[in-house]
């Protein structure tokens, strides 16, 4: 509950506010960052749905080449970030870019007259970069709910006179409904919540307006305000994420392991290569490589040293993150199984809530919530003629890794409750039956059979905490820099090369989960199997 | 002209023989059942008829209303041109859609009017009427059973293939089911596949039956005809016909027993059994060990005689008392257990008894047959 509260306080604040405040706002900026925010979020969510529908429908249901590596590298771009992606592209495809300086080159064109190309630094520019980086969640999502589709109703839809082609939009595509939903939404939470890519493409959003109003004018009550209108975006998508899940859980099917497989001509056979293959590239090869090659062009050991004083700033930060965020989740998963209270889900629910926040909307919370809290404690330090301690809260890493716990409380929930799950809850009771208490128990059974679960939650926070940039920037102590911050700074001043270490270290803790994801969900899948073997023997 | 005629199908699955050449023919309007025990490709011959899998030899022959359509391994036809119905194990009814949208898939192309007339008709058949805009999951498991045949009826297919179609039915609805869905199919003069484990299943609901093992169609015919003449010891073992008592031929009095009259008498631990070698059908042996399969309906109590059984299980049924027998001496070669036999007379546990043996036709095998079969399963 304690975790809600700054959201709670930033919403207070913002509705109370004068409402001149929203008439200035409405009358100057406010569309047009609420146009251009409507705008990203339906490019992306059109441009991620195509890119990852079309990907896992030719990976599931087709005879595509080098399937079993495409598999894979379709989910790699999920580990980098949209805004290293947007500097190394915008470097490449810029009017200075190598691809515009060969063809001019080829061609022998003078100016930008003499040509059209495609400008990346605008709102379909961040669209498009975002969407390489995204789609994954499209991909993974439709992929799975592909392969547990009942190949019994595919076959009925071929009996009763369907195509391939067709059963795949009239079938198969209506039954995986929920999961496009659902990654839909994951896309435009994620998309609402940018801040880097858009800041440097210049695209004026939500997320930057908080931003410049907040660190650029220093209006705490309008940055609130903005934060809460988008706060209010951000409800309206959770509200159809939830809708999607409900959906999907009408639809459980059982898996089949007798695919039937389109063949592809030739033709087709190319096409389906270039286009799983054009996104592997675009979206993770490619950028990566580039990032590589900086580093062994550009490192000095100066770069390095000064690299690693922000890594291990951001190592702190992300060990007090992940171990306060992982046994708040422990405390609340396992209140929820043995607690006989009704209202038991709640907490857990509430908690899970704040992977929805964007980093600047919690940012701007903290800073709401704490900032007051400051000022009384210093209030009452005079008072009691003691030395002003100076903001304790809102001026430390404290804010952050509270901010922190806070967003990334569902993942560690998700993770641990999942893992408690699969404890039979016969478990709970037979301790009881052998005369053993709670306590033991909890310490003998339950806590070492979730020790995988714990540390898998622990190393997830870990990572999203490393790599967390908007919150960190707003919410920072002065001079306080992260691995991330740094890279942030380097790419706004246009010398990424000097940070690309540093870069290839956040997409390395990227991978990372996404590794863990992968395997989790390929073992499930097999267990799942397995289950069924057993079932039909 | 057959419906469907399959002749030497195989089908192999990643190096594995699922099928090995199957030849079946089946009228237009008949109802055969394949039965066999789990994986032995039953599933499979009725998922490569429909088209999902490929053969690997033979070819496959559908009388579409008047137009033959030969499917061999160089002509394939894909599924959704072969002009067959499926009704799915599980149903299979796509949980997105209404039933009216469900039974309307398959005749998408018609007018819309023609869907109407064909939905309603289906609807009052199958006594679905009030169901029309219900979603699958709000369904019974009777009613979806009944969706997913309108669906599959709705085309009007050729050939109706129904997968384990009773495995999903509360046992008790499941006769009466049956005997419902068997009259609606010969109402409409529907020709049908059906798949099942189940062998009292096909006694109740097909016209044949035909009985598989590993990969290979044992023997068909109609229920009765198997039932009187199984043709191996495989096909009365699989279908329960009865228990198995040990023989051992004697040398008959020298007459060649190859010809037609000779008499042919057999030592048992019931006594000794003779017959006549009245019908071509009847086999001779070229080993001396065989076993003689006996019906509960062969065996009656035997008053005054010295006791050549014991009793060993006792259960109570509407039959009267079921009773299983074994032999008194059991270490000799005519040792035999389990014999089934019913009676109202009370006996109680390791009495001993006194049965006779009263057989007409004989079902005789050899005892190297049962040997190999109990080996492998």
């Amino acid at each position: 509950m304690l975790l809600a509260i700054p959201i709670i306080v930033m919403l207070v604040s913002a509705l109370t506010s004068s409402s001149d405040l929203y008439l200035h706002l409405w009358q100057s900026v406010l569309p047009n960052y609420i146009i251009n925010t409507v705008l990203l979020g339906a490019y992306v969510v059109v441009l991620t749905l195509f890119f990852g529908v079309i990907s896992a429908g030719l990976i599931v249901h087709t005879n595509i080449i080098g399937k079993k590596i495409l598999r894979w590298l379709l989910v790699l771009p999920l580990a980098m970030p949209a805004y290293i992606v947007a500097y190394l592209y915008t470097d490449l495809f810029d009017y200075a870019g190598f691809v515009q300086i060969a063809l001019r080159d080829t061609f022998h064109w003078q100016s930008p007259q003499d040509y059209w190309f495609f400008d990346i630094r605008s709102l379909f520019g961040a669209a498009c970069v975002i969407s390489l980086v995204l789609f994954p969640y499209v991909y993974l999502l439709t992929r799975t709910a592909f392969e547990q589709q009942n190949q019994n109703l595919l076959r009925a839809g071929r009996l009763l006179g369907l195509s391939p082609t067709q059963n795949f939009i009239k079938v198969i595509l209506p039954l995986a409904r929920p999961a496009l939903g659902i990654s839909a939404s994951l896309v435009l939470m994620e998309t609402l919540a940018d801040f880097a890519t858009v800041q440097y493409f210049a695209v004026n959003t939500l997320t930057t307006a908080i931003y410049d109003t907040w660190l650029g004018y220093g209006d705490l009550s309008s940055a609130n305000a903005l934060a809460s209108v988008l706060m209010l975006f951000i409800f309206i998508v959770v509200f159809f994420e939830q809708k999607a899940r409900s959906s999907q859980s009408q639809q459980k099917s059982m898996s089949n392991n007798q695919q039937q497989l389109i063949i592809l001509s030739t033709r087709q056979q190319f096409l389906a290569c270039t286009f799983c293959w054009f996104l592997a590239i675009a979206g993770f090869l490619l950028p990566f490589s580039l990032l590589i090659n900086m580093v062994f062009e550009y490192s000095t050991s100066e770069q390095f040293f000064k690299l690693l004083a922000s890594a291990l700033n951001s190592i702190e930060l992300a060990l007090y993150a992940a171990t306060i965020t992982v046994l708040i989740a422990l405390t609340l998963a396992l209140f929820q199984r043995f607690s006989y209270d009704i209202n038991k889900t709640w907490p857990l629910q509430i908690s899970s809530f704040g992977y929805a926040i964007p980093g600047t909307v919690l940012a701007m919370a903290m800073l709401a919530t704490f900032g007051p809290v400051d000022h009384s404690v210093n209030d009452i330090a005079i008072y009691l003629q003691l030395t002003e301690p100076g903001l304790i809260f809102s001026g430390t890493i404290f804010v952050l890794v509270f901010a922190f716990v806070v967003r990334f409380a569902a993942i560690a929930n998700g993770a641990i409750s999942s893992g408690l799950k699969q404890i039979p809850s016969s478990i709970d009771l037979a301790p009881a039956s052998l005369g053993v208490g709670l306590k033991t128990s909890l310490t003998k059974i339950h806590l070492p059979l979730l020790k995988s679960s714990i540390l898998g939650a622990w190393l997830l926070v870990f990572v999203e905490a490393m790599k967390e940039l908007p919150a960190v920037l707003l919410l920072r102590p002065f001079n306080f820099e992260t691995l991330s911050t740094q890279v942030y700074q380097l790419i706004s001043d246009e010398m990424l090369e000097q940070g690309a270490l540093g870069a290839i270290l956040i997409v390395l803790f990227g991978l990372f989960p996404i590794i863990w994801l992968n395997s989790s969900n390929e073992k499930i899948a097999k267990t799942q199997h397995r289950e069924q073997d057993f079932a039909a023997h | 002209m057959p419906l469907i005629s399959i002749s030497n199908l195989s089908v192999t699955l990643q190096k594995n023989t699922i099928l090995s050449d199957v030849n079946l023919t089946l009228a237009s309007g008949d109802i055969i059942g394949l039965v066999g025990p789990s994986g032995c490709g039953k599933t499979t011959l009725l998922n490569t008829i429909a088209g999902f899998i490929e053969q690997s030899q033979g070819q496959i022959q559908l009388n579409d209303f008047g137009v033959i359509n030969t499917i061999t391994t160089e002509q394939f036809i894909s599924p959704e041109r072969r002009n067959i119905g499926m009704i799915f194990q599980d149903y299979a009814l796509f949980p997105h859609l209404t039933v009216a949208k469900n039974i309307c898939f398959g005749i998408a192309k018609q007018s819309n009017a023609a869907q109407k007339t064909q939905l309603i008709t289906l609807l009052k058949l199958l006594k679905l009427d009030d169901l029309a805009d219900r979603y699958p999951h709000q369904l019974s498991g009777g009613q979806q059973q009944r969706v997913a045949i309108a669906r599959a009826l709705a085309p009007k297919p050729a050939l109706l293939l129904l997968d384990e179609p009773f495995s999903n039915i509360d046992a008790r609805l499941r006769n009466d089911l049956m005997i419902e869905l068997r009259s609606l199919l010969k109402e409409l003069k529907i020709t049908a596949i059906f798949v099942t484990h189940n062998k009292d299943e096909v006694f109740s609901f097909g016209d044949k039956i035909a009985v598989m093992t590993e990969g290979k169609i044992l023997q068909t015919g109609t229920p009765a005809e198997v039932c009187k003449n199984p043709n191996s010891f495989q096909v009365a073992d699989f279908l329960q016909l009865g228990a198995w008592l040990p023989i051992t031929t004697i040398e008959s009095n020298n007459l060649p027993s190859h010809e037609q009259g000779a008499t042919i008498s057999y030592h048992s631990a019931l006594g000794l059994i003779k017959s006549t070698l009245s019908s071509p059908k009847t086999k001779t042996f070229s080993e001396n060990k065989l076993v003689l399969l006996v019906k509960p309906q062969h065996l009656s109590l035997h008053a005054n005689h010295d006791a050549n059984a014991i009793v060993k299980n006792i259960t109570i049924t509407e039959q009267g008392y079921h009773y299983q027998l074994s032999s008194i001496c059991t270490q000799n070669d005519l040792a035999f257990t389990a014999l089934s036999f019913y009676s109202n007379q009370a006996l109680h546990l390791e009495q001993k008894i006194a049965i006779k043996l009263n057989i007409d036709d004989l079902v005789i095998f050899a005892m190297a047959d049962t040997h190999s079969l109990i080996t492998s399963t």
